[in-house]
């Protein structure tokens, strides 16, 4: 059980840092704060391109993963 | 208007962005229920039953985490930081001129400024997930429950690094997810997930204002009340005097450019909820300070206790002083930020726009100045109106300070839920379809 706890672990961290990583690189979207509470008339137009898809693809695995560990680490504590 | 409702759905473009958005909500509601690794689910909720989870600044930071902060979960700071990164940086434009610069270019430099946004907003997560976990560490103060000792699996520094990485990578799962309600769903998206936070507590903190007297009346008194709150609300959040602006003909080329007249609309509340966040946050620092000088035993400096017997409950007049104060001064503050008159009247020169009756260039700004600290006077008191009410409904119907119907709840909730029907909207008549505002 032990073994499974740390493998976990290990793999929480590498994906957390990997998450926040590739978070930072995507392009940030939404112009401040006078957008967020009204008052804002700024709507950017276009698409993603090919690059940010792939990223957004890569990111939703890693944030699966993640999740995942964060989950069965859970599991593990609740069966413990 | 159910009709229009029903319409929205019937288009597949704003279907799609519609379901993807509430796809998102979801994913975000259910973040904020998995207790980071770590933290004892169970022993959680034994300190929850008797908690005090409304005081001050750890309040607002609840509020606007949906609850998820008191439950260390891996959400558990909500969108916080991103707002605190979001207004340092707009502090900083007024200060470093490098910011200022990026501000004027328009498009370019919006970009590279939510870029240092984002950068920002890792770094204060890791500082307030640190701050959190360390206060978790001794749970009776954090919960205001003196019967709750331990919550954490086990106190070693392997535990707590990785609780640190997890609500720090959570926090930026939070922002990407909010990006992408802003790409491709509707309205923007970070305030759309303040706004989900916020409703989720709406039923609980109704349902205690039943529970505490068990009486009928008052909690749909309370509910009648917030109704017209809300219609006010609306009315006032709706309301702009238009400030009418003609625009010379001119011949650029072989074509005619100008020779409309338009409007710049100055809103009665042009500085929507910032500066009651602000107060907020700020009327929160003395009783924060007070709280690490006091020893458990009950015992400070008579500065401490002082703060805590005139600023920690709300209800006091000093307090209420206080606030009303600060909003005021906000309000004024971050409409002088926002909107700079002089600047709008070099653009309106620029293109050959001007008031009548006024001369282009200084007695433009000189005017909308005038009118900008004229209309903002009724706005500053409106704020300072409603975050007032739920201090006022503390005392009458002894609500927590979460109390829905009011305060910075009441103005994000109407102020997200109309920019996003506007967005809709706009939305449906590209396809000549009646909206939900008529």
């Amino acid at each position: 059980m032990n073994a499974v706890r740390i493998g976990l672990q290990v793999l929480l961290v590498l994906g957390g840092l990997f998450l926040t990583m590739l978070i930072l690189l995507h392009k940030g979207k939404g112009g401040g704060l006078s957008d967020m509470f009204g008052g804002g008339m700024s709507s950017s137009l276009g698409g993603s391109s090919v690059a940010e898809r792939n990223l957004d693809r890569i990111t939703i695995s890693v944030a699966v993963v993640w999740f995942t560990c964060i989950v069965g680490l859970g599991i593990l504590d609740r069966f413990a | 208007m159910l009709t229009a409702f029903g319409r929205a759905f019937k288009t597949p473009d704003l279907r799609k962005k519609l379901l993807f958005t509430f796809l998102i909500i979801v994913v975000y509601r259910l973040g904020a229920h998995v207790p980071t690794p770590g933290v004892s689910y169970k022993a959680v909720q034994e300190c929850m039953v008797g908690a005090d989870s409304t005081q001050g600044f750890l309040g607002l930071a609840n509020l606007f985490s949906g609850g998820a902060l008191l439950q260390l979960s891996i959400f558990a700071l909500g969108i916080m930081p991103y707002i605190t990164a979001s207004i340092i940086i707009q502090l900083l434009t007024v200060v470093i001129p490098r910011f200022e610069a990026l501000k004027k270019e328009g498009q370019a430099g919006q970009t590279k400024m939510t870029q240092y946004t984002r950068y920002l907003t890792i770094g204060l997560a890791i500082l307030q997930s640190s701050t959190l976990i360390t206060f978790a560490q001794n749970p009776s103060q954090l919960f205001g429950n003196p019967k709750c000792t331990q919550i954490l699996t086990d106190n070693s520094v392997v535990t707590i690094l990785i609780m640190v990485l997890t609500m720090t990578a959570g926090t930026g799962l939070i922002m990407w997810l909010g990006e992408l309600v802003t790409d491709r769903g509707v309205g923007n998206g970070m305030s759309i997930l303040i706004f989900t936070s916020i409703a989720a507590g709406f039923p609980g903190s109704l349902w205690a204002i039943q529970q505490r007297d068990g009486r009928w009346d008052i909690f749909l008194g309370v509910i009648l009340m917030g109704f017209l709150i809300i219609a006010l609300v609306v009315f006032v959040e709706q309301s702009q005097r238009r400030i009418p602006v003609q625009y010379a003909k001119r011949m650029v080329g072989r074509r005619v450019y100008g020779g409309t007249s338009t409007y710049i609309p100055m809103k009665v509340n042009m500085a929507g909820v910032i500066p009651v966040i602000f107060a907020a946050s700020l009327i929160a620092l003395p009783a924060l300070a007070a709280q690490f000088a006091v020893k458990p035993d009950g015992t400070g400096p008579a500065w401490a206790t002082w703060v805590q017997t005139y600023f920690v409950r709300g209800d006091h007049p000093l307090y209420m002083v206080a606030y009303t104060l600060l909003i005021l001064f906000f309000t004024f503050f971050y409409v002088s930020i926002t909107f700079n008159p002089t600047e709008v009247a070099d653009n309106m020169k620029k293109y050959g726009g001007f008031i009548p009756g006024i001369r282009a260039g200084r007695p433009t700004a000189e005017y909308l100045q005038y009118v900008l600290t004229r209309i903002t006077v009724p706005g500053a008191i409106y704020l300072a109106l409603i975050s007032l009410i739920p201090l006022i409904a503390l005392v009458l119907v002894g609500a927590n300070q979460n109390f829905p119907f009011g305060g910075t709840s009441i103005l994000i909730i109407v102020g997200v839920g109309l920019e996003t029907v506007k967005q809709i909207e706009s939305q449906l008549q590209q396809r000549h379809y009646e909206g939900f505002l008529r």
